[in-house]
């Protein structure tokens, strides 16, 4: 075994996964609060202090951290513990692992695992995430978790057809399951001008892949499994640091998709226009991680908007648009596609 | 004549069933509300409460007073018609005797049980003789233990005025 | 009371309705009979007419200006109206000017709630006052006597009061002074008014000018709770209401009852509430035989009894006649059948003043049904004093007032039974072997016969208190050991035994009577 590999892959995942995914996810939790607060002509957290600095409440999701840890660990009667303590686990890993194939950069150092496959790795890894919301619910003994699992249970096995689909779309464009050449691939100019992004040459599989990563992402307008006003979920018999696990892993989720989507539809770290031969040796790649980073964040910010914008979806609507309109549709895209590709 | 103001049903048209375009102008309002918020901030309604306080409005029932007559006992003549009017039955009086003739009554006691008050203003209303008021622009603050929640005379008393109107009425 | 000679009866018109009563009845009593109120307040059935405060105008076919109604006899073709427009005009004049100086000091006035001229007011005028200058002062607070207050800016000149003490309590001492505007009732010249009878004044006045000195700003009367039971004072037994606030009492009045009482009670049967308020007995007293409670101590006389029965010496009995027929009936049947004792003396207060209008000499409520109860048992009762010379082997006392009360407090401390069912802390109770809590007459349910023979029911007013318990279930606890003893739960059926062994005649209580306080709401 190639000891330097190992190590190699080891800083980047900690500075890709801990430091950039974690880093986000923990702050997006400090950003989903001020956020909805502003949309909604509000202040929004702003009482947590250290020595009187309140930094526009940015400590919060420290002051929560501090409470996680702190409160009791309830198990409820009759729940089956191992599950029940691995289940937040299970939610989270699968996510972490997933960041192995998106490249942050150019070339094989800015990313942990360049494969050729990275496509149907991705798929197969982060289905495993869906036990997580599963499990939990049922090894709680608590029917209302029992629903949330359910309904999680159904809902990501629904969408997460449609996601690969529209994925088929990606691969018959760009020739290749490698997120790497994707990107590269994705720094053309079509007719001089206009980069040819996925969200260019795709622009329905774009809209397709974000609502249907919406959905598998468990949040608003597809937060059926949580559904705090009806049955609050399959984390309802979760406390302390258990709980802010599973919710770190719905906005580790969040980063992820994100991720997932600039790399695929937004041009990953291309900068369009910018002749990369005009800027001195290694600046290039720190503005191309930039780059990536960005817009990553920005596909966060829409993600949110649409989550402080649209109300939940009922049950049958859910079912009904991934399987009547979504599912059909990603077809139709491929086939439209595979028509078009013929005829070019 | 009451003017009802008669909102038309939306008609679903393609571009309303296709969902996606009414998605995109909900992000918009959003959008525009979030960019406001966090340059003017002018929109944010929020008040930071202790440090910054909302007036009290001008009919704000607030903590009990009972008022005084120029020599500072209560104006209050122990009549019950606070206790009367009271719909949760919180308040208790007592009444006693005094030498002179024309008031001839006081409340020895006069105790509001503020765990019971609903602040409905009812007894304001009842007394005839302007005598207890609830425009002290004070909360009622809540207490640890249920004999505090009981505010008597003294109490009631201290945040008490001079009232304009003359008792005993025009003519007397 | 049945007149004795017939009265020649006529017909007549009222607000078009025909009506048959008898020749010079006055149309107040007449309408009252087919449910029309005529508004008044100097007339009252009890006393003379006056006719003059003018609130029960009418207008009749007979005489082109309206009449008072109270002066107005029925007689063959009257033709009577009590509703035009003319005579709601004259009502709220009359009103009006009844008013005028009125000082309408509602707020701190005892009768309102139950005042006829804040009801007729709010009734028959609404019509705001139109004086513009200073009301006339009169005295105000004046001590009348010992239990009434005064108010002459309330009072408004009726004379009820006058004639109540003249006709009814026969001591004139009250007189209407000055004239006009000016003038008030008052004292006549050295006089006081303490008279027996003096507090039905209070009730009689109409409007506030006379209050109770007991029942000054005790509470409003809209709070009170009202129970409907028997005066135990004297053996008249007067229909009296108790009213209550917060579960005390706080004053008494009387019902109307034509049999016993009329519309009327003395001062001492009104005040006779505050006898126990104090040094009342609540728990099981037994000084001398250390700490117990109740169970423990019916069982210990319980045993005790047994014993001396088997002994052949049986205590002596010391009845009370506050007792009820069905205490009194539980108890001589134990005592008397189960357990062999002979010697039975009645108790009670001594025999004091009466006079012929209600107040008796026997100062007690139920010394009539007691010797009934004795006579079917066939018992003689002894004195009270032979009773206590003859207690050596033990005594069973009964009720809280005795005349011999000292001399009953030395004889049962020395003996080693000497029981004692008492509603006070007494002498007598500390110094008992056993001393157990009964119920003030308030609080007793049951039934009593009066000097006159009528027997009416006695209703609880307050509920017995911690260990106090009914005298006929205390006498049944203590005989829970012997055999043939009938077990009651509810006084009611001592009560149907009394009536089936023709002890009382309960079918014609007479305790339903209305009460004179209030009359404008009818
Ligand atoms: S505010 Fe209402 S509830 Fe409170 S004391 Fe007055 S009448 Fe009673
Ligand atoms: S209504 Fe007014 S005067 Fe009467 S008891 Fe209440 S506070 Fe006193
Ligand atoms: S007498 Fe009647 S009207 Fe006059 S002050 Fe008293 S309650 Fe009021
Ligand atoms: S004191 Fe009362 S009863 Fe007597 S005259 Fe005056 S109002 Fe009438
Ligand atoms: S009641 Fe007839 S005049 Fe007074």
């Amino acid at each position: 075994m190639n000891w330097n590999i190992v190590l190699a892959a080891t800083i980047k995942w900690v500075f890709m996964v801990l430091v950039f995914g974690l880093g986000v996810a923990g702050i997006l939790t400090w950003v989903e609060r001020k956020m909805s607060a502003v949309i909604q002509d509000r202040v929004g957290p702003n009482r947590a202090s250290i020595l009187g600095f309140r930094m526009l409440g940015l400590f919060h999701p420290l002051a929560d951290a501090i409470k996680a840890f702190t409160k009791e660990d309830f198990v409820p009667d009759g729940a089956n513990r191992v599950l029940f303590f691995l289940a937040p686990l299970i939610a989270l890993v699968p996510g972490m692992l997933a960041f192995a194939v998106l490249p942050f950069g150019p070339g094989d150092n800015l990313v942990i695992a360049n494969m050729d496959s990275g496509i149907i790795a991705l798929l197969a890894i982060t289905s495993f995430g869906i036990y997580g919301a599963t499990l939990g619910g049922w090894s709680s003994n608590n029917a209302f978790a029992m629903l949330g699992s359910l309904r999680a249970a159904a809902q990501m096995i629904s969408y997460e057809v449609s996601m690969g689909l529209n994925l088929v779309g990606m691969f018959m464009v760009f020739g290749t399951l490698s997120f790497s050449q994707i990107v590269y691939a994705q720094g053309h100019l079509l007719g001089g001008w206009l980069p040819e992004w996925g969200i260019v040459v795709q622009p329905l599989a774009f809209i397709l892949f974000m609502a249907a990563a919406l959905a598998e992402n468990k949040r608003a307008p597809f937060d059926l499994p949580e559904g705090e006003s009806e049955i609050i979920g399959y984390n309802v018999e979760y406390s302390s640091m258990r709980f802010a696990t599973f919710f770190l892993s719905e906005f580790f989720e969040v980063v992820l998709i994100a991720a997932i989507v600039t790399v695929l539809f937004l041009g990953g770290w291309q900068i369009p226009w910018l002749d990369p031969k005009g800027i001195a040796g290694g600046w290039i790649r720190v503005l191309q991680v930039g780059a990536f980073v960005v817009k990553t964040l920005f596909v966060i910010w829409v993600m949110m908007l649409a989550r402080w914008t649209l109300p939940r979806f009922r049950y049958d609507q859910v079912m009904k648009l991934g399987w009547k309109i979504i599912l059909p549709l990603s077809l139709l895209n491929i086939l439209v596609t595979a028509i078009v590709l013929a005829m070019l | 004549m009451v003017k009802v103001k008669v909102i038309e049903r939306p008609v679903p048209t393609v571009s309303t069933e296709i969902y996606l375009k009414e998605v995109l102008k909900g992000m918009g309002v959003s959008a525009k509300h979030f960019f406001q918020g966090i340059t003017t901030q002018k929109n944010l309604v929020t008040t930071q409460y202790p440090e910054e306080k909302r007036p009290y409005p001008k009919r704000f029932r607030g903590h009990h007073r009972l008022m005084k007559r120029e020599d500072g006992s209560a104006r209050c003549v122990a009549c019950y018609m606070c206790a009367t009017a009271c719909p949760s039955h919180c308040i208790t009086i007592e009444a006693g005797e005094r030498e002179e003739p024309y008031i001839q009554k006081y409340p020895r006691k006069f105790e509001i049980d503020y765990l019971k008050c609903v602040f409905c203003g009812f007894c304001v209303d009842a007394c005839p003789q302007d005598a207890i008021r609830m425009d002290s622009d004070k909360h009622r603050i809540p207490a640890y233990t249920r004999q505090d929640e009981m505010a008597g005379n003294i109490d009631l008393l201290k945040l008490g005025g001079l009232s304009q109107a003359r008792q005993g009425g025009k003519w007397s | 009371m049945p007149d004795t000679e017939e009265k020649k009866l006529v017909t007549m018109k009222i607000d078009g309705q025909e009506i048959t009563v008898p020749e010079g009845m006055n149309v107040i009593d007449a309408a009252e009979q087919i449910g029309i109120y005529i508004p008044r307040f100097c007339y009252h059935p009890a006393l003379s007419v006056a006719g003059n405060c003018r609130m029960c105008l009418v207008e009749t076919n007979q005489a082109r200006k309206p009449v008072p109604a109270c002066r107005e006899g029925a007689r063959e073709g009257l033709e009577v109206t009590t509703n035009s427009d003319r005579i709601k005009e004259a009502r709220k004049d009359v009103l009006e000017f009844i008013l005028l100086d009125h000082p309408v000091d509602c707020p701190i006035c005892d009768k309102a709630g139950e005042c006829m001229l804040q009801e007729q007011y709010s009734k028959f005028s609404l019509r705001p006052s139109s004086l513009s200058m200073p009301k006339v002062h009169k005295p105000k607070v004046k001590v009348m006597g010992p239990t009434v207050l005064y108010d002459a800016e309330r009072c408004i000149n009726c004379t009820r009061c006058v004639r109540f003490m003249a006709e009814i309590a026969k001591d004139p001492v009250l007189t209407q002074v000055h004239r006009g505007d000016h003038a008030y009732i008052d004292l006549a010249p050295d006089k006081v008014l303490n008279s027996p009878y003096s507090m039905n004044v209070v009730d009689l006045c109409p409007v506030g000018a006379l209050t109770s000195r007991d029942f000054r700003f005790k509470a409003r009367v809209w709070f009170l709770e009202s129970t409907d039971t028997v005066c135990s004072e004297c053996s008249r037994g007067c229909n009296i209401r108790v009213d209550t606030y917060k579960g005390e009492i706080k004053r008494i009045v009387p019902r109307e009852n034509p049999d016993v009482n009329g519309m009327f009670m003395c001062d001492h049967g009104r005040l006779a509430y505050h006898e126990y308020e104090n040094d009342r007995l609540f728990t099981v007293a037994g000084t001398r035989t250390g700490d117990m409670n109740y169970t423990q101590a019916v069982n210990r006389i319980s045993l005790q009894l047994l014993q001396m029965i088997k002994s052949g010496m049986p205590p002596v009995v010391i009845l009370s006649p506050f007792m009820t027929n069905e205490d009194a009936w539980v108890a001589i049947f134990s005592l008397k059948v189960l357990a062999n004792v002979n010697v039975f003396a009645i108790g009670g207060n001594a025999q004091g003043e009466g006079d012929d209008i209600l107040i008796r000499e026997d100062k007690n409520p139920n010394t009539r049904g007691l010797m009934t109860i004795l006579k079917h048992f066939g018992i003689q009762p002894v004195s009270v004093k032979e009773a206590i010379e003859q207690a050596d082997n033990g005594m069973i006392v009964f009720g809280t007032r005795h005349a011999w009360i000292d001399e009953i407090a030395k004889k049962i401390g020395t003996l080693d039974f000497g029981v004692i069912l008492s509603a006070k802390a007494t002498p007598a109770t500390t110094k008992a072997a056993f001393a157990l809590p009964v119920p003030s007459p308030y609080e007793t349910t049951g039934t009593w016969t009066n000097e006159f023979g009528i027997t009416q029911r006695v209703q609880a007013v307050l509920q017995p208190q911690q260990e106090a318990r009914p005298i006929w279930q205390i006498v049944q606890d203590m005989h829970r050991g012997f055999a043939r003893m009938q077990t009651f739960t509810r006084v009611e059926e001592i009560t149907d035994i009394l009536m089936d062994k023709g002890l009382i005649a309960l079918d014609d209580l007479t305790n339903t009577g209305d009460d004179i306080t209030v009359e404008a709401g009818k």
